[in-house]
């Protein structure tokens, strides 16, 4: 909600917002929605003066709407796919992480989320010398495991120096820090010339329950628009700066199908363009026998095997239009 | 000036909406503009594939088997996926080559809007482009729901300041509806549990057992009132169907309901 002030732009004067103010006009929507022939005489302002303000007011404050043929020009070289380290989770997303979206894997405690965050982590930054945010808000992050994970890929120590100093950790112990992170990665990201072609790539955020579950079930409404407002921050910084999102997430079984979903409730079951669920067969303490599946819940495309796709560690990214043959391999 | 001129170019692109998809619809001849159609339904129900469904029957020209009309895409919550878009025009076009693809998009046009009121706004500012844009007949809102939560805790107390700005939406959609001469699609998230009491369903009594849906309606009443058509999208669970999708269509005014199945391949949805 805006309200008019003088400066807000030219042609708006002091004189003239208080004989607005004096005539119920007090906000932006106010001015726009009003009938200005109408106003015009209440308050005897010019009608032009008044259409010109008008025009722009709305040039400053709404959107603006983009022809799909550019978007399209735009998307088809910017959008990148990322290897998460397993070939064959690859393989179940169609390739690997999309930049664009915001993908989630779900769990119960156990599942092995944590571990898929730092395979990623350690997949884009070694991989693709790319660097990663990772905001950790249950402690589980351990810069000792992902370490170990570095040394398993490459041989030599200062790649995996280098590959370590590309992953930034950020500790955040409630949703208000976890935004303001975002935050300051927006700010960071804006400033940079051509955000597209940045190297902040991916963003993993282990996890998005523990800091939202605390808020949800008390004063309701409240909890839940800041639950969807923590929704749309992760959405527009993918599909801004062609990032690729990573949420971690509990599961809770659906009371009459029986399947497991999502934890946080139906609004947030809309938000992630793709859903993964991570489930451990065997003991948590046998280590060596732990088998860990992966299944696809959710998928914004059909997935299928793209002959000649299969990508290994320290692959190449592919941008989705050379996976498709619409641009020639660079 | 620009409305006799729209009116008169529209009404050339007006019938052509009947063949949009048949089989969305309870009756035949729908939708007409003037027409508001409402999607609703859970995750994953197939709201959003099928409105990339009527985006490529609306763009794909008449020698592909197409409308050749224009559309306006307002997506509020960076949902809108093109590759999937493009990936559907692959398929159906006979000749898919860039520049077909291209093309066909053209005709679309997209807006993103993180706020109800920037919503508002934006439609104001829509406005000059419905008048320069006569073929432009198709509006979508994917999703008009999106701003619910934020809008709810921001009114505090007062229900009327939580729905006013979406009021205020509804009041100019309608207007731009019945002025330009668009059909109007928008989608709904099932975000509220289903009220128990029967007396409360969306159905008559009579008709309970055959058509059962998770409708509890939470938006403002401005919106409620102007919906023509409200077609409820659900998943089958049971590995038999082939058809995994289905949808149950309502014609509010004339109280015709039908049930139909599709399903959702690489090329989009196929009834």
């Amino acid at each position: 909600m805006v309200v008019l002030r003088a400066g807000l732009c030219p042609g708006l004067t002091e004189e003239m917002i208080q004989v607005l103010r004096a005539n119920s006009v007090r906000t932006v929507v106010d001015f726009v929605s009003s009938d200005l022939e109408d106003v015009s005489q209440k308050c005897s302002l010019s009608y032009k003066a008044l259409v010109a303000v008008r025009r722009v007011l709305l040039a400053q404050f709404s959107a603006f709407p983009a022809n799909g043929a550019d978007l399209y020009e735009e998307l088809k070289s910017s959008t990148a796919i990322l290897p998460t380290g397993s070939p064959s989770l690859d393989q179940l997303l169609d390739s690997g992480l999309y930049t664009g979206e915001v993908t989630e894997l779900m769990g119960t405690p156990g599942s092995g989320k944590t571990q898929v965050c730092l395979s990623i982590a350690a997949s884009v930054s070694l991989g693709l010398k790319q660097h990663v945010l990772f905001l950790d808000s249950t402690g589980g992050f351990t810069a000792s495991r992902l370490y170990q994970m570095l040394r398993a890929q490459a041989e030599d120590e200062e790649e995996q120096l280098e590959a370590l100093q590309r992953i930034q950790v950020a500790r955040v112990f409630d949703v208000y820090e976890m935004l303001s992170a975002l935050q300051e990665v927006r700010d960071r990201l804006s400033q940079q010339a051509v955000s597209c072609t940045g190297p902040l790539k991916t963003v993993v955020i282990d996890s998005v329950s523990a800091v939202i579950h605390p808020l949800l079930g008390g004063r309701q409404s409240e909890g839940l628009a800041i639950m969807m407002q923590l929704a749309r921050e992760l959405k527009m910084l993918a599909k801004e700066f062609s990032l690729a999102v990573v949420v971690t997430n509990q599961v809770t079984r659906d009371s009459s199908t029986g399947l497991l979903k999502p934890a946080l409730g139906r609004s947030w079951s809309f938000v992630p363009s793709t859903r993964v669920l991570l489930e451990s067969k065997g003991a948590a303490w046998e280590e060596a026998t732990t088998r860990r599946s992966a299944s696809l819940a959710k998928s914004p495309r059909q997935v299928r095997l793209l002959p000649g796709l299969h990508l290994c560690d320290g692959e190449v990214t592919r941008t989705w239009a050379q996976s498709r043959g619409r641009l020639p391999m660079g | 000036t620009c409305a006799a001129f729209s009116l008169l170019a529209r009404l050339e692109g007006r019938s052509s909406l009947k063949n949009l998809e048949p089989c969305l619809f309870a009756e035949e001849g729908s939708p007409v503009h003037g027409d508001v159609i409402e999607f609703h339904g859970p995750e994953g129900t197939g709201k959003t594939e099928m409105l990339y469904h009527l985006v490529a029957r609306c763009i794909i020209p008449k020698s592909g088997g197409g409308l050749e009309v224009e559309v306006m895409f307002i997506d509020t919550d960076y949902h809108f996926d093109m590759l999937r878009l493009v990936t559907i025009l692959e398929h159906r076009l006979v000749q898919s080559t860039e520049e077909m693809i291209k093309q066909c998009l053209g005709r679309l046009f997209l807006v993103n809007c993180s706020s109800s009121t920037q919503l508002l706004l934006t439609l104001y500012s829509l406005e000059n482009m419905f008048c320069t844009h006569p073929s432009l007949c198709l509006l979508i809102v994917d999703s008009i729901s999106a701003f619910y939560w934020i809008d709810r805790s921001n009114g505090g107390e007062s229900l009327n300041l939580q729905e006013m700005n979406l009021k205020k939406c509804a009041n100019f959609l309608e207007k731009l509806v019945r002025e330009h001469h668009l059909a109007l699609f928008a989608t709904t998230q099932t975000i509220m549990q289903k009220s128990t009491s029967s007396a409360e369903s969306f159905f008559p009594l009579k008709l309970q057992h055959e058509f059962d849906t998770d409708y509890r309606p939470y938006l403002c009443k401005s919106w409620q009132q102007m919906v023509t058509h409200r077609i409820f999208f659900s998943k089958q669970f049971n590995s038999g169907n082939s058809k995994g999708f289905t949808v149950v269509s309502c014609h509010l005014k004339k109280n015709n309901v039908v049930k139909r199945s599709f399903s959702i391949a690489e090329c989009g949805v196929q009834f």
